[in-house]
């Protein structure tokens, strides 16, 4: 019989009391990894589009409350284009509307010439014509959702579209949305000669940080976003779910700690005896210290796996809806399992330290005389 | 009253004015007040005397489970009075075996198992230790019975393998309280008859405290408490050691 064995009998001994504490720490660890991919996913999708069309960064409106709240007047693009290093600036204005069944569809407005110059590859079609008002490019998953194709005509905002093309993009918000000229757009969301981001392409030989920094220098009222982590500088909704992530590993760890530690103290008390003998018979107070740690670290880890896999299977339920999976892709990054490993870790040794702590701290005799 | 202080050269135990107050917050009380004895390699001695003389505390201050107030303590020439916990604690598993009256056996483990508990500390390799634990379960003749777990063992059983326990480290002292006391006379006699043949067979040094006179009639020495102190010796002339 092997150390390990004995912690593990021990664990197996109160199975409704393990089998609870369990539960209780994989539900805060199903939070924590569905919460990380769902923000993870979230952030790489916008990452993907602050560099939409070969972008190098993007530029947006300092303190916007949210990205599609952001608002530049299209006056400023030329003032962008102009700053020294900028090859290209792009506007583009988010419109969120409902489309068929998503209530999150996303017509994003773009001039023309930029989508024809830099926009994503076509599967069907052409891009916008020039002047044009009423038509309007799918993302290919926009136009399988909406169910429509090259040639149909498509009800927006009691707009009625011509759909003229079809493009393939490794943005989702684009794949599973659809471009229409900037007027339009700015016409239908009432937002007139307003952009929400511009897109910046870099002259060759430049450095993107120097480039980013002197547009925020030298423009007046805009903030440069280079990795989806600046986001968080415009977009509150990035800033929530980081707090939320955080407030939740938080509270994993104070409750299931209080939880782990409820359990080992109701077992260590029940085992007093035990220890007793275990200490007279040569077990050192460290090895029993040991031993309790271990239990609970057993434990936790046991929770940290199945609240991981309770986890994907929650976020595979939350990606069942449509407008969630237009708007993120779920980003299974190791990094959210690895904060959940270690939430668990925390929650054990938070737990465990003061019960067995407390049981070593007995004498021998005191742990056998105790009733 | 004797008073063995003098030091013989095969004394396994030598006890020189040994104090243990128990202090309780409001009442002090003296548990051990001044204890001197002195224990041969391979003896087998009984204490005996009233509920609450100091039994139980002898026991514990003499193997290291319990701290004592004064006096010194020599186990094989060692003051283990001086010696710190780690150091007292990896002794109790090398040289010392316990048997309790109520068996003290870890219930989620085998039998087999809780005799192997002591050398888990002791760095024995878990094929030997399992082969020594049956080899201690066939002595205490309970082989049979090595997966079974205490639950499903009878008293008799159960105190048998708490012997088996007691005898896989190889130890020089058995520490016995009350070792019969939760058993029937007949199942008690055994068990005293397990222990002597082992004292015999390995000179084996045994204390054990009971409350039973024919149990201690059976041991080569009588060691009479009273309030702490040792109130008489009696030695067994038949029971003689060696
Ligand atoms: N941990 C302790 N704290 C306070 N007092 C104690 C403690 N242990 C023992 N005592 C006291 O020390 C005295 C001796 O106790 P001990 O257990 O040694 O008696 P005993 O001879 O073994 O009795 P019994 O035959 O009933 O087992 C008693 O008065 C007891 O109340
Ligand atoms: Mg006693």
């Amino acid at each position: 019989m092997g150390f390990a064995q004995l912690v593990l009998r021990n664990l197996l001994r109160a199975r409704v009391r393990s089998g609870l504490t369990l539960v209780g720490i994989s539900l805060g660890i199903t939070t924590i990894v569905a919460l990380g991919v769902i923000t993870a996913g979230f952030k790489s999708t916008a990452g993907a589009f602050v560099q939409s069309g070969g972008a190098d960064f993007m530029v947006a409106q300092e303190g916007a409350a949210d990205m599609s709240f952001s608002t530049i007047p299209e006056t400023v693009v030329p003032q962008i284009a102009a700053v020294s290093g900028v090859a290209a600036a792009r506007g583009a204005l988010f419109h969120f509307t409902r489309a068929g069944s998503n209530p999150l569809f996303l017509l994003l407005g773009v001039t023309p010439g930029d989508l024809a110059a830099d926009g994503p590859p076509l599967v069907e079609g052409r891009y916008l014509a020039d002047g044009a008002t009423d038509e309007i490019v799918l993302g290919a998953q926009g136009a399988t959702d909406l169910n429509v194709r090259v040639g149909d005509a498509l009800t927006i905002d009691d707009r009625v579209f011509h759909v003229v093309g079809v493009v393939q993009s490794d943005v989702l918000w684009e794949q599973s949305g659809a471009l229409a000229p900037l007027v339009t757009v700015q016409e239908i969301a009432n937002r007139r000669e307003a952009v929400s981001v511009v897109h910046i392409t870099l002259a060759s030989g430049t450095k993107r940080d120097e480039v980013a920094r002197r547009i925020e220098d030298e423009v007046p009222g805009v903030v440069s976003i280079v990795t989806a982590d600046d986001i968080g500088k415009i977009d509150s909704g990035f800033q929530l779910l980081d707090a939320a992530n955080v407030a939740i590993s938080g509270l994993a760890i104070v409750i299931g700690g209080i939880g782990v530690m409820n359990t080992m103290v109701m077992s260590i008390f029940e085992r007093t005896r035990e220890i007793g003998v275990l200490r007279a018979v040569g077990w050192s107070g460290w090895r029993v210290l040991r031993m309790i740690l271990l239990e609970a670290l057993m434990l936790c880890f046991a929770a940290a796996v199945a609240g991981s896999f309770l986890g994907l299977l929650a976020v595979q339920a939350v990606m069942r809806i449509p407008s969630v999976r237009g708007f993120l892709e779920p980003s299974y990054e190791p990094n959210v399992f690895v904060q959940a490993f270690i939430v668990a870790i925390v929650v054990a040794l938070v737990g465990a330290v003061y019960p067995a702590i407390r049981a070593t701290r007995l004498t021998p005799m005191e742990a056998l005389r105790y009733e | 009253m004797t008073n063995n202080a003098s030091a013989t050269t095969d004394s396994i135990i030598q006890v020189d004015g040994l104090v243990k107050n128990y202090d309780t917050g409001a009442v002090q009380v003296q548990a051990l007040r001044g204890v001197s004895l002195s224990v041969r390699r391979g003896e087998m001695v009984a204490v005996m005397g009233p509920s609450g003389c100091g039994k139980t505390t002898l026991l514990n201050c003499l193997s290291g489970i319990d701290d004592v107030t004064s006096g010194r303590v020599l186990i094989e020439g060692t003051d283990i009075s001086t010696l710190d916990d780690n150091t007292k604690t990896s002794y109790r598993a090398r040289r010392m075996g316990f048997i309790f009256q109520f068996y003290n056996l870890l219930p989620v483990l085998t039998a087999v198992e809780n005799v192997e508990l002591p050398l888990l500390v002791s760095g024995t390799s878990p094929k030997e230790s399992r082969q020594r634990a049956i080899e201690a379960l066939r002595r205490v003749g309970l082989e049979e019975w090595a997966q079974h777990k205490p639950g499903q063992l009878s008293g008799g059983q159960r105190q048998r393998v708490t012997i088996a326990r007691a005898l896989v480290n190889r130890p020089a002292i058995v520490w016995a309280d009350e070792p019969t006391g939760d058993l029937d006379s007949a199942t008690a006699n055994d068990i005293m008859g397990l222990m002597q043949q082992l004292n015999r067979e390995q000179t084996l040094t045994f204390v054990i405290v009971t409350h039973d006179p024919s149990i201690a009639a059976r041991c080569h020495r009588i060691i009479h408490m009273q309030d702490g102190r040792i109130e008489r010796e009696v030695v067994n002339q038949e029971a003689r050691v060696g």
